[in-house]
């Protein structure tokens, strides 16, 4: 079954070398095929070994990877033009994809691992992989920022490493040498006699994928690279690499709720109010789609990370699914958004012409209307239930008032994204020239794929699912 | 009480031999023809046979400074530790005594320079107190961890306990202060790279700025100062981190803490020929790196000792 | 006591690189670290019959220590990068800031010396050296020195991995080796397209 999940990524990674006249149609047609065995996996039985007890498939994994598989089928879709709107050479396409297959290659071991040094070894190898993705735009802001996401890449992987040895060493003596497994760290989690030693771990580990998130005091780099890269690339930072870290977070933290659910709680709240007060404001004065997308990216990973140390586990994983569908979507469509120039958000959504064109101008405003949460989007749902997932643990403790405050001033700040970005459509829509714009038949199918992804998502046998993790 | 008197005379002594060793040492590495190693003995009875000329604008100050700047270390010379185990020495004297009096002697050099009313000696007394502004707290906190890790206050009775149990959990502390105390070794008297002691150029000299229109007698006790100075700091860098040798009899105590001097020596020639001159404005660097080195020893002496 | 001595010489060559301004004499305090570092890896596998570790050790030494550096020295001459590094911190602020962050990270493992007992020293010393080699990436704009601070930070995992426990699994040591690795030739791989 590994080989089998293996497969397509080894397959795109020998076809890159092979010279050919159209790289990007071979190659992308044969990236659709990782959906087959992630399906598969969907569909089996949970708790399955994949490779010993290294690699374990359960319900979150299997929900996880199934998700990165639908965008990543969605990007390769929207790369079959991609030189239609940025000028990229054939070497790069090929180099593009190499570095896809490796970076998919590094997402399945770390999201399906059950053993933190693999989980650790998967997250490096995806990381370094999207460095080289990110240097095939070759000009010179492109290159500096390269260096900086290499840099700031590194030292957040290097404290999650040092946050892994140092909660390994505090479940040593109780466990001996299987405590690098998630599983057993799980079932035991209150046998560790040094808790301190755990929990100093788990803040160095936190820390180092806050940095990678682009959470507080890191809040730019992570929209600055995006800028700087193409928007393929962009597209799958957001969407599938943010994916293989809060699976990791996910898993950390749940092991941290064992041990000591008050330092977790005030720890991560305090954390994420910070972030969501600077990006909000970045929000408010940013004046390109790029940058807005990846700051409201950085928002909305916020609250996932809220939701879920709240106990609030369908939330998270509701809001994680409809943001990994949403965002990508938003990402590929600023390829066509973007076609006069950057900086013209105004009058970016008139100018189409024809049936794709009504087409796609429609699924863009509903998916920019969705991504702020408006009803019917999943994002609505998910918010609901994760505010009174909030609002549940603070009734078993003392703190109600805490709780309320921080809420009111989460749903503040909200407000503010909230503003810019139905400014933002409105302008997009009613004000500005209309100059022409093209769209392509791969995009627009790209679009639809998440708009019907985001459909399922909301019926009931997907929700039973969630509910039932 | 012999033994200790008859160290007492044999530091005085040699204090002249040191600093002439170190000239001809780094002259011998140069492949030049080296000069006397007694030439500081000749120098000394050279300036007590001239006549002491004093400057118009001087005031009494220069008449009394160079005995001050010669007092406090000779009474320093008096705490400093045994050669050899069962000789009489002063126990309670701390770091802080130490540091004020070797500081009193630099003020009142400071004050010396002032008082010529020529503008080097003014620049050379702002040098000099911007150099031991940032040496004072390095000497302070170093000889703080060295009492600490030998269990009491007084320097002499620590190098003693030193010798005799040396703890080898705190031998990273102790790394730490040997390397702190060396870098001050270095400043506080005027070696390279901090100053240079044989220039007479107003771009690189501190020390020699300030004693520059001295002369005859005067200059003598300057001079035999620095030297006196100098065999303080060796002695004391000897005795504290080189802790061997006190059980010996006595003449081969004698032997071992000669031959341990004679080390410092070497090294300070071969720094000097070895490493340039540091501008000015990096000395801070150079001092900074001292002042957190005994901070760390004092930290690491807590954590991976205690 | 050997124990305490090398890592006096790793924290103290930490330490004079942060000071430094110039790039070989920087590239030489780093050599000094990994030898230590790797000196450390083989008395310690020595004493706990270890062989993954004595051979990480010598790996270490022998690489880190001798390879690395004249590996960088090579780049630097071709790329002709600037050797005169200066710190972006003034040496002012310098002095008071790293014996902070000695003391914070010092109290912060406070608890962890009550519990563990045995090894929760060294502990301490990785985590402050952690920090420190994060202060030297920082403090630096040209990107040699960054690049040092980075191998520094590999160093101090190393530490921890091989002080903390009784013995990482074989796997940590082989991902830390390999994360070098893949850095290296990424940086080679940039550094050879286009210059900064």
């Amino acid at each position: 079954m590994l080989f089998f999940l293996l497969l397509p990524a080894l397959i795109i990674f020998v076809v890159s070398f092979i010279k050919q006249e159209k790289p990007n149609h071979i190659l992308a047609y044969i990236s659709f095929l990782v959906i087959i065995p992630t399906t598969q996996l969907l569909l089996m039985d949970k708790p399955y070994a994949l490779w010993g007890d290294y690699l374990v498939v359960d319900k979150i994994n299997a929900y996880v990877l199934f998700i990165s598989s639908v965008v990543a089928i969605a990007v390769s879709l929207s790369l079959l033009t991609l030189e239609k709107h940025v000028s990229i050479t054939k070497v790069a396409y090929r180099r593009f994809y190499r570095a896809f297959s490796t970076f998919w290659i590094g997402l399945i071991f770390s999201i399906m691992s059950n053993n933190m040094g693999i989980y650790w070894i998967g997250l490096e190898l995806a990381t370094l992989s999207t460095v080289y993705m990110i240097q095939t735009n070759t000009t010179r802001g492109a290159v500096k920022e390269t260096w900086n996401y290499l840099i700031v890449g590194t030292i957040a992987i290097s404290l999650i490493l040092f946050g892994i040895i140092l909660i390994y060493s505090s479940a040593k003596p109780t466990l001996g040498e299987e405590a690098m497994s998630f599983s057993l760290l799980l079932a035991h989690a209150n046998e560790i006699d040094a808790p301190y030693l755990f929990e100093i771990g788990f803040a160095i580990v936190s820390i180092g994928m806050f940095i990678k998130m682009g959470f507080f005091p890191m809040n730019l780099w992570l929209a600055n690279v995006e800028r700087a890269s193409f928007y393929p690339v962009a597209a799958l930072l957001s969407g599938i690499l943010e994916s293989a870290i809060i699976m990791g977070f996910f898993r950390f933290s749940k092991i941290a709720m064992e041990i000591n659910q008050t330092h977790l709680v005030v720890f991560v709240f305090s954390y994420m109010i910070l972030t969501l007060f600077v990006v909000s404001f970045l929000i408010y004065r940013t004046k390109d789609f790029m940058r807005l997308f990846s700051l409201s990216g950085v928002e909305h990973m916020a609250l996932i990370v809220l939701f879920w140390v709240s106990g609030g586990v369908f939330p998270a994983l509701l809001h994680f699914g409809a943001h990994a569908f949403l965002k990508p979507a938003l990402f590929l469509s600023t390829g066509v958004l973007e076609s006069n120039g950057k900086y013209r958000i105004a009058g970016a959504l008139r100018g189409y012409s024809g049936k794709k064109g009504k087409l796609f101008w429609i699924l863009v405003s509903l998916f920019l209307l969705g991504l702020i949460s408006l009803p019917p989007s999943p994002m609505f749902f998910s918010e609901l239930y994760g505010f009174s997932a909030m609002v549940d643990i603070a009734k078993e403790s003392k703190h109600m008032i805490a709780m309320l405050g921080a809420i009111f001033i989460i749903l503040l700040l909200l407000s503010i994204i909230f503003y810019k970005f139905v400014e933002v459509s409105q302008s997009m829509k009613y004000e500005g020239e209309v100059l022409a714009k093209k769209v392509y038949w791969n995009e627009l199918l790209a679009l639809l794929l998440f708009a019907v992804s985001l459909l399922v998502l909301l019926s009931p046998p997907v929700i039973d699912y969630l509910k039932g993790i | 009480m012999t033994t200790y008197l008859l160290t007492l005379l044999l530091l005085l002594l040699i204090a002249p031999l040191l600093l002439s060793l170190i000239k001809s040492i780094k002259m011998f590495l140069l492949f030049k023809q080296p000069s006397s190693i007694f030439q500081g003995y000749r120098n000394f009875s050279k300036l007590l046979s001239k006549e002491t000329i004093l400057s118009y604008e001087s005031s009494v100050m220069t008449r009394v400074a160079p005995f001050l700047v010669l007092s406090p270390l000779l009474v320093t010379l008096l705490l400093v530790p045994p050669i050899v185990k069962g000789a009489f020495y002063i126990d309670f004297v701390d770091a802080f005594t130490i540091t004020g009096l070797i500081s009193l002697s630099t003020f009142f050099l400071m004050l010396l320079g002032l008082d010529g009313a020529s503008s080097f000696g003014g620049m050379g007394s702002s040098r000099e107190a911007f150099i031991s502004a940032l040496a004072e707290p390095a000497m302070i906190l170093t000889l703080f961890s060295v009492s600490l890790m030998a269990n009491n206050l007084g320097i002499s009775q620590a190098t003693v306990n030193l010798a005799q149990s040396f703890p080898p959990e705190h031998i990273a502390s102790f790394l730490f202060a040997g390397i702190s105390f060396f870098i001050l070794l270095v400043a506080e008297n005027g070696r390279i790279p901090v100053d240079n002691p044989e220039t007479h150029l107003e771009l690189t000299m501190v020390h020699e700025a300030m004693i520059l229109d001295l002369t005859g007698f005067y200059l003598a006790l300057i001079e035999s100062a620095s030297a006196i100075k100098f065999v303080i700091f060796s002695s004391l860098f000897v005795s504290i981190f080189i802790p061997f040798g006190l059980d010996y009899p006595l003449p081969l105590a004698l032997l071992a803490f000669l031959l341990k001097l004679l080390l410092v020596v070497v090294a300070i020639a071969l720094l000097e020929v070895n490493v340039a001159k540091l501008r000015l404005f990096k000395v801070p660097n150079l001092l900074g790196l001292a002042i957190v080195f005994a901070f760390l020893s004092l930290i690491t002496f807590y954590v991976l000792g205690a | 006591m050997m124990i305490n001595f090398l890592i006096g010489i790793f924290l103290a060559s930490l330490i004079i690189s942060l000071f430094s301004t110039r790039l070989y004499k920087l590239l030489f305090w780093y050599a000094l670290n990994s030898l230590s570092l790797g000196f450390l890896a083989i008395y310690f596998g020595a004493n706990l019959d270890d062989n993954g570790m004595i051979i990480a050790g010598i790996i270490t030494v022998l690489m880190k220590s001798i390879g690395i550096p004249y590996f960088l020295k090579q780049i630097t001459v071709k790329l002709q990068l600037v050797r005169q590094v200066q710190p972006n911190i003034k040496i002012q602020h310098s002095i008071l800031l790293v014996p902070a962050i000695l003391v914070f990270t010092f109290y912060l493992s406070e608890p962890i010396m009550q519990s563990m007992g045995q090894n929760a020293h060294y502990v301490a010393v990785a985590i402050s050296s952690l920090f420190l080699s994060l202060m030297l990436m920082m403090e630096h704009t040209n990107i040699a020195p960054k690049i040092i601070g980075f191998l520094s930070m590999e160093n101090t995992l190393f530490l921890l991995g091989v002080t903390a426990t009784g013995g990482m699994p074989m796997l940590i040591e082989l991902g830390i080796f390999f994360d070098l690795l893949m850095a290296i030739v990424i940086v080679t791989l940039l550094l050879n397209r286009k210059e900064i």
